[in-house]
Parts: structure tokens; C-alpha cells; sequence
């Protein structure tokens, strides 16, 4: 992935994750189940899908790997956590700010998701 | 509970699936992927929901990455091979140089270090400028690098720049320059860009040092050291231009 492709959009997949970290460390399911809550259960990451992103993520700088620890909230199997560093906070926050930044504009043409007309 | 052996069936069959990864990335993530597969599974379970639909998906899912993560890996390979390829075909001048020319006579250590600066040099540029789009960026880092492999060439194998003098040892310090700024900036091209600049700077200012200190050089003039050095100065600063373009065009 990127180190860090910084001058394009992140993946949906690599966004997600990233808001998911921003709070706490977490391990994969516990990931997973952050981004399905985050985008109310529109976005459904798989597995592969999951560790495919983290590989070009902790590649990239983006987040990085934790020692292996048990969640008390689940079994007594010890996880891999996964936490931001200080680029994957930087790189979230820019991304947020350039969806601010579509969002004001939008805002400004007075568009709104039920305002599109197209072929009318 | 009556979905027990299924549940056990599917885990190991996604077992046997996660071994058709590539053997880095399934032994960084297998682990975690069969512990999420199987957190998954419990969840499911637990909600009484069905598992078949759910594991077929998961297979399906996981299949992807597979095929994804195995392209991945050739591809890399790929990279390996072309330049490696590259290396060798360059190398195939100086050896028809030594069978057919006259006078040309290319020594053994000559040929290894011409390789291993060329295979360095082409991972390098595989390396960095593959990780992105942009078209600036990879020719920053192109030139870059083309700009120190012909610097290094010349010290090392040519003779030094600045005669039979210690004063050739500012140019390892140039490059030094480059890599230390190249860390900092994280091979962002914005701090890649004031990398380049800073190399420039310390290759303009090789030739005033080594006119103070008295290198040899200066006995054929003057003029052509300073020239050939603000030649090596202009290509650097082209490099960090050209990165700040790549920087300029973020979204």
C-alpha cells in the first residue's frame, strides 16, 4: 500500500479501520465488529478483507501491532492488538478534513443526498 | 449444542484455506484470521443464526484475499526478477567490452560492484516508487537515484571526483544527507522534496570545502570541478522540485 499514498483518497476498508483504532487499541474481531457498528452495519468487513488492509497498513506506518494479550470481555485466547501511530492519526485527520472540506462544498451548492436531479 | 460439528468442520476447513496465503502473511496474520473466523462463528451460534450461508460467504471472502495477497507476492517477485534481469543485461556492455574492445578490460570486482550498485539501486526505485501513483513522485525518485548511482560510480569505480584526496569522502556525506532526510520525511514527498534540496546544498558545497582544504583537483580548473558539481547540484534540485510537484498535486 501507500508509505503513505498520501496524495489519494484512502480505501473505505483502510478508513474504517483507521476510525476504529482511533479510540482504543483493538484486536481483529474486535475491529470488525467497531466498523459494523461505526457505518450501522453497512459495512461488513471479512476476514481476508480485515488482515489483507492491516498487512498494508502496518506496511504503510499506519497502525502497528501490540503485545498479544487475552480480552477479558471474550475467551481466554490471547489476541494480536492493533493501535494507530502517529501517521495513521495524521493521515486520518487529513482524510477527515478533506471530507470536511467535500462536505462544506456540497453544503454550499445546497446539495443534499435527496437533491439530485440528474437526467431530470 | 447440535451446530458443535459443524462448527468444528468449518474451523478446520478455514484452517486448510489460510494455508494457501502466502507463507509471510500467513504466518503474521493466520493466527488472528482463525481466532476472528472462529469469534465470528461463536457469535453466529450464540445469535442461532445459520451457518452455512455465513460460512460460505467467509470462504468465498477469504478466497479473494487469498488470490489478492498470492498477486501481490508475484508481482514483488516480478520486481526482483526485472531488475535482477536489468542488472544483468546492462552488465552484458562491459563484458562484450572485455571479449571484443580493444584496451577495455573490466576486472572482476568491477563487475560486482557495477552489479551491486545497479540491483541496488533498481529495488530501490522498485521499492519506493511503486508504492505510489504518481508520476512526479516516481520520477523524483528515478533521478534521484540515478543522480547517486552515477556519483557513487564515479568515486568508486572511475576514481575519486577530487584527485587521490580525503576530501572525496564529503560525497559518502552528501548521500548520507539524502538518507537521513529520506527517514524524517517518511518518503513523503513534501520532506523528500526539502531532502533533495538539502542534498543539493551539501553537493554545492563540496567544491568550496575542497578548494579550502587544497584537493588536487583544482589542478585542471577551477571552473570544470564547480561545473561538474553544480551539474550533480541541478539534477538533485530537479529531483526535489519534481517531488514538490508530486506533493502539489495532493488531493
Amino acid at each position: 500500500m501507500q508509505k503513505n499514498k498520501s496524495n489519494t483518497p484512502l480505501t473505505p476498508a483502510v478508513l474504517h479501520i483507521l476510525l476504529a483504532l482511533s479510540t482504543r487499541e483493538r484486536h481483529g474481531y474486535g475491529i470488525m465488529k467497531e466498523v459494523e457498528s461505526d457505518s450501522q452495519g453497512k459495512v461488513k468487513m471479512g476476514p481476508g478483507t480485515l488482515y489483507g488492509s492491516i498487512g498494508r497498513m502496518i506496511e504503510a506506518g499506519l497502525i502497528r501491532e501490540s503485545d498479544k494479550r487475552v480480552d477479558p470481555e471474550m475467551d481466554d485466547e490471547r489476541r494480536v492488538y492493533y493501535k494507530l501511530t502517529g501517521l495513521g492519526q495524521s493521515t486520518l485527520a487529513a482524510e477527515l478534513e478533506r471530507y470536511r472540506e467535500v462536505v462544506a462544498v456540497a453544503k454550499k451548492k445546497q446539495l443534499a443526498p435527496s437533491s439530485f436531479a440528474y437526467g431530470i | 449444542m447440535a451446530s458443535e460439528p459443524f462448527l468444528r468442520r468449518y474451523r478446520n476447513w478455514y484452517a486448510k484455506l489460510l494455508r494457501l496465503y502466502p507463507k509471510a502473511h500467513r504466518e503474521r496474520f493466520g493466527e488472528g484470521m482463525e481466532q476472528t473466523f472462529n469469534d465470528l462463528c461463536r457469535e453466529r451460534v450464540k445469535a442461532e443464526r445459520g451457518l452455512f450461508s455465513f460460512a460460505l460467504w467467509m470462504f468465498f471472502e477469504t478466497s479473494t484475499g487469498i488470490m489478492r495477497e498470492n498477486m501481490t507476492s508475484i508481482i514483488m517477485q516480478k520486481s526482483i526478477i526485472r531488475v535482477a534481469l536489468g542488472t544483468g543485461l546492462i552488465l552484458l556492455i562491459p563484458l562484450f567490452g572485455n571479449l571484443f574492445v580493444d584496451g577495455w578490460d573490466w576486472p572482476l570486482p568491477a563487475f560486482v560492484l557495477a552489479g551491486t550498485l545497479l540491483f541496488g539501486t533498481g529495488l530501490t526505485y522498485e521499492l519506493v516508487a511503486r508504492k505510489m501513483n504518481n508520476k512526479a513522485y516516481r520520477f523524483a525518485v528515478g533521478l534521484a537515484l540515478a543522480t547517486a548511482f552515477i556519483l557513487t560510480w564515479m568515486n568508486l569505480a572511475v576514481g575519486g571526483i577530487l584527485g587521490d584526496h580525503p576530501a572525496n569522502l564529503m560525497y559518502p556525506g552528501v548521500l548520507l544527507v539524502g538518507f537521513i532526510g529520506t527517514i524524517i520525511a517518511r518518503l513523503k514527498p513534501q520532506g523528500m522534496s526539502r531532502a533533495l534540496f538539502a542534498m543539493a546544498f551539501a553537493m554545492a558545497l563540496v567544491p568550496v570545502m575542497a578548494l579550502i582544504v587544497g584537493a588536487p583537483a583544482f589542478a585542471n580548473g577551477v571552473a570544470a570541478v564547480f561545473g561538474l558539481h553544480g551539474f550533480f547540484a541541478m539534477l538533485w534540485v530537479g529531483s526535489a522540485l519534481l517531488f514538490r510537484r508530486a506533493s502539489a498535486n495532493r488531493l
